[in-house]
């Protein structure tokens, strides 16, 4: 077998370029190669990957509605424990010790001049999250691969060219002036919470990203067996969303809900360890805002935005900074950063080495903590190789 | 399998939300038939045979054997061309009216008029013994390859000359073969026997008041059997390991409880047999034990599918999942689907009924009124005014929506038969 053929984790199958399902098995493959042109070098991976056998029976045949032939139990759209690697990003989700099931998705992405880190956290008392999450995961992902790769090292586009089709080469100011990226954002939040005046491609990335995996949340409501007598499900699936896209010159957030994004610098970068997003719940809001935040307010901790079909507000708050020197980013769900939400003590608990490495070490140490939660955690560097 | 297309669809009606602990789903699954020609190959193959009392009793008042002729004869004017059928007396034992062999005729306009011509020779002597009614029967129908196989089976009296296991064995044995609508008419038909024959052979059981609604009637049974598309039409049930089926039953147009008749189809797959289908829609209550998920879980319960014979071939025409979901949201666990309700309840009416009835002919006087009096509550409360009126010649209602009555001391005999007979019929649910 040629060394660079690429089999399918499942079945060992060898895979044809391109495809997001296994020709031999169809286990749908937990990465693939985005098929936009100009895209080559891109390498996209996430979560949404049904698992092969029953978490119930370990039956392995399941109906077209996804149920187990064997004990009926509906499978699930990821694995209870999952883990992607792409070298510079890598994420590892585990269902914890006290849920029944992972309802994390999460993506990663790397491509030329970016690298992507993707995490929604499926909303427990909603009904079928996973498909929610998951899905909105691969969706964002998808759209971010698609946009950064012809928007960050764009080809060198054709002599003449319809003014809308310009795309901004690589430190050369736009003269039209869209698509260029500012030179620095202060690493503030409260200062950069505000979506620039002219979105940079990678603040419009993070939005159509956030518009696609809003679209697949909701459409995670129709794929259930909807009861007679009823339109939709109730309590449709809904999700958390978080993302966070480093280039060469800057770093770009995006969330709806309470998953989190932080910036941990390496030694010698002066700027400190912070906590990049700002909760959508009641005490997010208020810490956000200087009120101190009483433990024993009701519902300080509930979600108050989300995405899926019965979501009222989906407008993505987004963020863009410039770091003033390397360092990483930890994307997570509360299944970690309920045990160290402050960024100082989460830079000081995460450990030197590989992507994958701290991701890993990161959800060990949630688990030992208590595993109170499905945990998930997306580590990159800052900043991208150019 | 995908079903194929066809006419047939059905609809699931459950609240599927469980909590912790839960292991019971129930369900009500509605299914309906257009009509349409399942097959494409022009009109079914039908066979009819049409049993006529002709017991002694029958000439008293002669109206009963003069509307029974009557009715016959209109039946046999409803049978199209080219179905086979057969008319037979019935005394102590079974004799042939039409053909004069044993054996069926194909209708035609010579033969329908050959039959009516040997049917209005009928005289009414001799006894009652519907086992070896139907036994003729069925070796009528064995001869024949029809695919709807239909009886009428009239009878003003008891079974009373033959024992009842004779009855039981010949009922075993034409199981499966053919459906038999049966008819009580005069007052001293026995509605139990009526509902054992209907409910062995898929077919309906009543009583009429009015010899000469007779002919009105054997139209009707005719007329929905010529309806008929397909035949052998079953419920097949798929249910996860782990999980028993604690009950199936027609719930809609009357309460027939299908649990025991279940044929193996595979590994966890069983078929509940439903007979002819025409244009018509039925409903089915269906509960199942599954083993207790956790939080979030959701299971397919059950699968259930139409299945029927089109070409020859076994052919899914329809299918339903059943799920169930377990939930800490008690604004849904605790939700009762208002059709699992409403069958639930027409279920117990039907019970409170027979026992109220049994009990009454037993002399016990406290059961029956407190079965009766929950049963015109029961009938109040779901719409069921049919019932309502019929339980009101049994009892003297006070207060239908307490349930409380007092038993009439006069009834006749008839009455509570119709009582009887009829409390397996149910309404549906009303449109809000």
């Amino acid at each position: 077998m040629p060394a660079d053929e690429v089999t399918c984790p499942e079945c060992g199958a060898a895979l044809a370029p391109g495809g997001s399902f296994c020709e031999a098995c169809g286990h749908r493959l937990p990465w693939s190669e985005t098929s936009s042109p100009g895209a080559a070098r891109t390498a996209v991976a996430s979560s949404l990957a049904p698992p092969s056998a029953c978490g119930k029976c370990t039956g392995t045949e399941f109906d077209a509605g996804g149920y187990c032939v064997a004990c009926g139990a509906r499978r699930p759209c990821g694995a209870d424990h999952c883990e992607l690697d792409l070298g510079e990003v890598a994420g590892v989700s585990d269902i914890g010790s006290r849920h029944h099931h992972n309802e994390d998705g999460m993506a990663v992405a790397v491509g030329d001049g970016f690298i992507v880190a993707v995490v929604c956290d499926g909303v427990s008392s909603s009904n079928r999250p996973d498909t929610a999450s998951h899905s909105a995961a691969d969706a964002a992902v998808r759209v971010l691969a698609d946009q950064l790769a012809r928007t960050v090292h764009p080809p060198r586009p054709p002599a003449h060219t319809d003014a809308d089709e310009v795309v901004t080469e690589p430190n050369a100011p736009d003269p039209a002036g869209a698509g260029e990226e500012p030179d620095t954002h202060p690493l503030s939040v409260s200062d950069a919470r505000t979506t620039p005046l002219r979105p940079t491609p990678s603040v419009r990335a993070v939005t159509a990203a956030i518009g696609a995996a809003g679209d697949a949340a909701q459409a995670a409501a129709t794929l259930a067996a909807v009861p007679a007598g009823r339109d939709t499900l109730p309590n449709p699936p809904c999700t958390t969303f978080v993302t966070a896209v480093v280039t060469d010159r800057s770093l770009t957030v995006g969330w709806v809900g309470d998953s989190r994004a932080y910036w941990l610098p390496d030694p010698g970068t002066p700027d400190p360890p912070a906590c990049l997003t700002i909760d959508d719940t009641l005490a997010g809001q208020l810490a956000a805002a200087g009120v101190p935040v009483s433990l024993d307010l009701p519902n300080a901790g509930a979600l108050m935005r989300w995405l899926g079909a019965d979501a009222v507000d989906t407008r993505p708050h987004t963020a863009t900074l410039t770091p003033s020197g390397p360092g990483r980013v930890v994307v997570c769900s509360d299944g970690l950063y309920r045990y160290l939400p402050d960024a100082e003590d989460l830079a000081a608990a995460t450990p030197e080495g590989t992507a994958y490495e701290v991701a890993a070490t990161m959800v060990a140490f949630a688990l030992r903590n208590g595993g109170h939660d499905n945990v998930s955690v997306v580590v990159m560097p800052y900043p991208a190789k150019p | 399998m995908n079903p194929v297309q066809t006419p047939f669809q059905a609809e699931v009606y459950q609240n599927p939300y469980l909590p912790a602990g839960g292991d019971v789903v129930d369900a009500v699954i509605t299914v309906t038939s257009s009509g349409a020609d399942v097959r494409a190959l022009g009109p079914v193959s039908a066979a009819q045979v049409i049993m006529v009392d002709c017991s002694g009793s029958m000439a008293n008042p002669p109206t009963k054997i003069s509307s029974a002729m009557a009715a016959t004869a209109v039946a046999i004017d409803t049978l199209r061309d080219g179905v086979e059928f057969a008319v037979i007396a019935g005394r102590a034992g079974a004799a042939m009216v039409y053909p004069y062999g044993p054996q069926l005729r194909i209708a035609s306009e010579r033969t329908r008029s050959e039959a009516k011509q040997a049917v209005a020779r009928l005289t009414a002597d001799g006894g009652t013994a519907i086992g070896s009614w139907l036994s003729l029967a069925n070796q009528l129908f064995a001869g024949s390859r029809a695919e709807v196989k239909h009886a009428i089976l009239l009878t003003d009296g008891r079974d009373q000359h033959e024992t009842r296991e004779t009855l039981l064995a010949a009922l075993r044995s034409c199981e499966g073969r053919f459906t038999c609508d049966s008819r009580g008419i005069g007052n001293d038909w026995v509605a139990d026997e009526l509902r054992l024959v209907a409910s062995t052979l898929l077919g309906t059981a009543d009583g009429l008041e009015d010899p000469a609604d007779l002919p009105a009637a054997f139209e009707a049974m005719t007329s929905a059997a010529m309806g008929k598309e397909i035949s052998a039409v079953a419920l097949r049930v798929w249910t996860p390991a782990g999980a028993t089926i604690r009950f199936v039953k027609q719930a809609y147009p009357q309460v027939e409880d299908l649990t025991s008749r279940r044929a193996a189809a595979g590994e966890r797959v069983g078929d509940y047999p439903t007979g002819s289908w025409g244009a018509e829609s039925r409903d089915y209550h269906l509960s199942v034990a599954v083993p207790p998920g956790s939080l979030g879980d959701e299971m397919l319960a059950a699968r259930v599918s139409v299945v029927g014979s089109v070409a020859g071939r076994a052919e899914v025409l329809a299918q339903a999942l059943v799920l169930a979901c377990w939930t800490d949201d008690e604004a849904l666990s605790t939700q009762i689907n208002d059709r699992v309700a409403h069958y639930t309840g027409q279920a117990e009416l039907a019970v409170a009924i027979q026992e109220g009835l049994a009990a009454r002919g037993a002399g016990d006087v406290d059961s029956a009124t407190a079965k009766l009096g929950r049963a015109v509550r029961l009938a109040a409360e779901s719409g069921h005014e049919d019932t309502a009126k019929l339980l009101a010649r049994v009892v003297e209602v006070v207060d239908e929506a307490t349930g409380t009555v007092r038993l009439r001391p006069h009834v006749s005999g008839v009455d509570a038969e119709l009582t009887n007979v009829r409390s397996v019929k149910t309404v549906r649910v009303k449109k809000a």
